[in-house]
């Protein structure tokens, strides 16, 4: 992707603002993700209400960013990213890690299969309940996710350093990014490998989202395991050097 | 996902004059059922199709809620001219859960179907989503809409000593033919007639593990599996009929067993479903006794189908020697064919075209032509076509507010008016589209 796009911009001379040229190179580190924009484009605003505030209500740091932004370059927006109130990132990305081969229409169609059917399960829950348990039963099927995956989410990671001819398990502090992954992965990972062969992706991601929320299930204890290394190897910490 | 909307295209504008000519000439024939009635209905709902699309784009950005409470802003600006504020209850739900009695007033609104009804009158009739939602919500809500209501008119008024008239409910993808038919199935059923209801005739022509060759006829083809699944359903939906009628003929099933002239037609059921291979046969028998004893008067016969255009498509079954079966040649679909003829009275048949399960058409296709082709649409000719189209506003207000009563909108921002547009943007008021989108929100 990057080396045909690169060719392309050499011959719009003209054009040439903003794009990265070459960039800081360390020995032995090639860059693997980096994105053709420069640091000067600002990322697209989708929101409408920030556009449909007046301008009286307006702060002057706000003022000001608006001022900029009309001067600044700004990124294209990517088709996935759309300004309808039920968009949700954390869904989206989700969507993305569980599509394979680019079939986003059949990623999609399992994400809303799932939603749907832990909403009819916790609905069903809300129906055989008590008048009491009724109010703790959670049928919105977005918070359940969104906290199914906060559970998932690991404090402390493990990762392999090279000393001395060995490599070592070293716990280490995760950014908050890594920690969404992890947690997403694992839980995608659970639901592909440890069903039964007939049983389909909406069924068991549904029932392990559902466990997750409650903190229990596989992908909450792959989590604890994970903290049990960190502290069994605790003495490894001070190979870490960042 | 979004529901195609637009101006129709030239091609099905002059489908749809060329079909109001054609029902032209044989209106005359008809006069006497029921006046120009259903000519003027049908020319209006022609040319409705293409307001309702355009009217669902037209509403004000302050005024969205359609006839219920108003925006206190708003409120302010009418004091000269108070509207009556009706609670948002009175939109969707009505009370009145006896079909018989809807009429204009309980348009937009949802009736509630006992579950005793919903166990006897709809053992099979019913969608597979929205069983899912009555599971869900554990109660049967259905929307009283017009093209129901006018249907119901017309039975109220059927002729029984004329011959059984035809409607058929077409109309796009989702828009609600086969609510409409249950609606109908239930107020007959209230009303004390016999239901034949077969839930989807494309489940005949696809999908058929077993295929016997007829006893009764060598050139014909039984589906054992499917009949004696659809006599049972039968047996539970018209049980006080079964003792009440009694066949005229003898009929020898094989070397041991038959059924002697004068006994109850619920022998021949159970005949049917205790031996699986005469299931087909033991259809035929009903098919052909009810049409026979239906002028009588002992009862008024219903017959429902849905996916009509499965009698006369092509089908996926093939046989041994991978040879096409066509439809003609699989015994229930050459009695229903005959069922479905109007030259038997004191009764009524009413079906839906569904392009959802059928074979080889195009998705797009939704116009009687289309879907039945020629030798299908010559064999109903002549027939009332009644339209089914998308939600009107108030209606999409009342679905909106009966998911709201029902808690199944969860998503925080469903709730607000943004929201709300969205919802009508991305499902075009399309029923099938509003409820799938409900569905994960």
């Amino acid at each position: 992707m990057a080396a045909p796009s690169v060719k392309a911009v050499r011959g719009w001379s003209g054009l040439a603002l903003g794009v990265r040229g070459v960039v800081l190179r360390l020995p032995g580190l090639t860059q693997v993700r980096w994105s053709r924009y420069g640091p000067e484009f600002q990322d697209p605003q989708t929101d409408k209400e920030y556009y449909r505030k007046p301008t009286a209500q307006l702060t002057e740091e706000e003022k000001y960013e608006r001022e900029l932004r009309k001067t600044r370059f700004i990124k294209a927006a990517p088709a996935t990213k759309t300004s309808s109130v039920f968009e949700d990132p954390v869904v989206s990305k989700f969507t993305n890690m569980m599509m394979k081969g680019g079939n986003k229409v059949l990623a999609r169609h399992l994400m809303t299969q799932t939603l749907e059917t832990v909403k009819r399960k916790q609905f069903e829950k809300y129906h055989a309940a008590s008048a009491k348990e009724q109010a703790t039963i959670e049928r919105n099927p977005y918070t359940i996710f969104h906290q199914a995956l906060k559970n998932c989410e690991p404090v402390i990671g493990l990762v392999s350093i090279l000393k001395s001819g060995r490599f070592y398990q070293v716990p280490v502090p995760l950014a908050d990014r890594r920690r969404r992954f992890l947690a997403m992965k694992w839980m995608i990972t659970e639901c592909r490998e440890k069903k039964h062969r007939r049983m389909l992706m909406p069924e068991k991601l549904s029932h392990e989202l559902l466990q997750a929320f409650h903190n229990q299930g596989p992908v909450v204890k792959r989590k604890r395991d994970m903290h049990k290394m960190a502290e069994a190897n605790r003495a490894l910490a001070h190979y870490r050097w960042w | 996902m979004r529901e195609r909307s637009g101006t129709p295209n030239f091609r099905e504008v002059g489908r749809e004059r060329n079909y109001g000519r054609q029902f032209e000439s044989t209106s005359c024939s008809l006069e006497t059922l029921r006046g120009s009635s259903a000519l003027y209905s049908a020319g209006t709902m022609l040319k409705g199709m293409t307001r309702l699309i355009s009217r669902a784009h037209k509403l004000d950005r302050g005024r969205f809620l359609h006839t219920g409470t108003q925006t206190p802003q708003t409120i302010a600006a009418h004091l000269d001219n108070p509207a009556p504020v009706e609670s948002p209850r009175a939109i969707s739900r009505t009370s009145e859960s006896d079909p018989a009695k809807h009429g204009e007033q309980q348009e937009g609104q949802h009736y509630n179907i006992p579950h005793q009804d919903l166990k006897t009158v709809f053992p099979h009739g019913l969608p597979p989503r929205f069983v899912m939602q009555v599971k869900t919500f554990n109660e049967a809500c259905l929307m009283v809409r017009k093209p129901a209501l006018e249907l119901l008119h017309y039975l109220k008024n059927t002729n029984f000593a004329h011959p059984a008239v035809r409607y058929i409910l077409y109309g796009e993808k989702g828009t609600g033919k086969t609510l409409s038919l249950c609606h109908v199935v239930h107020f007959c059923a209230k009303q004390d007639w016999l239901i034949l209801h077969v839930p989807d005739a494309h489940r005949w022509v696809k999908n058929c593990r077993d295929l016997l060759q007829s006893t009764y006829n060598k050139q014909r083809l039984d589906q054992p599996l499917e009949a004696s699944t659809w006599l049972k359903n039968f047996r539970t939906s018209n049980e006080r009929f079964l003792s009440q009628i009694k066949v005229q003929e003898k009929y020898v099933w094989n070397k041991r067993e038959s059924t002697e002239k004068g006994s109850p037609l619920g022998d021949v059921v159970e005949q049917g479903i205790t031996r699986v291979r005469n299931a087909t046969d033991a259809v035929g028998i009903v098919l052909k006794e009810l049409r026979r004893q239906s002028s009588c008067g002992i009862f008024h016969l219903l017959v429902a189908v849905d996916g009509v255009n499965a009698l006369w498509g092509r089908t996926t079954l093939k046989r041994e020697d991978k040879s096409p079966i066509a439809p003609e040649e699989l015994a229930f679909i050459y009695n229903l064919r005959k069922m479905v003829k109007n030259d038997w009275n004191g009764g009524a048949i009413v079906l839906t075209l569904s392009q959802t399960g059928s074979l080889f058409k195009p998705r797009t296709a939704y116009m009687p032509q289309e879907l039945l082709g020629e030798e299908g649409f010559n064999a109903l000719d002549p027939f009332i076509p009644i339209l089914v189209s998308n939600y009107n506003p108030k209606e999409f207000q009342s679905c909106i507010q009966y998911y709201l009563e029902n808690n199944w909108l969860q998503h925080e921002k469903a709730h607000t008016e943004g929201g709300m547009k969205e919802l009508l943007f991305l499902s075009n008021a399309n029923p099938g589209q509003l409820e799938r989108l409900c569905a994960y929100l």
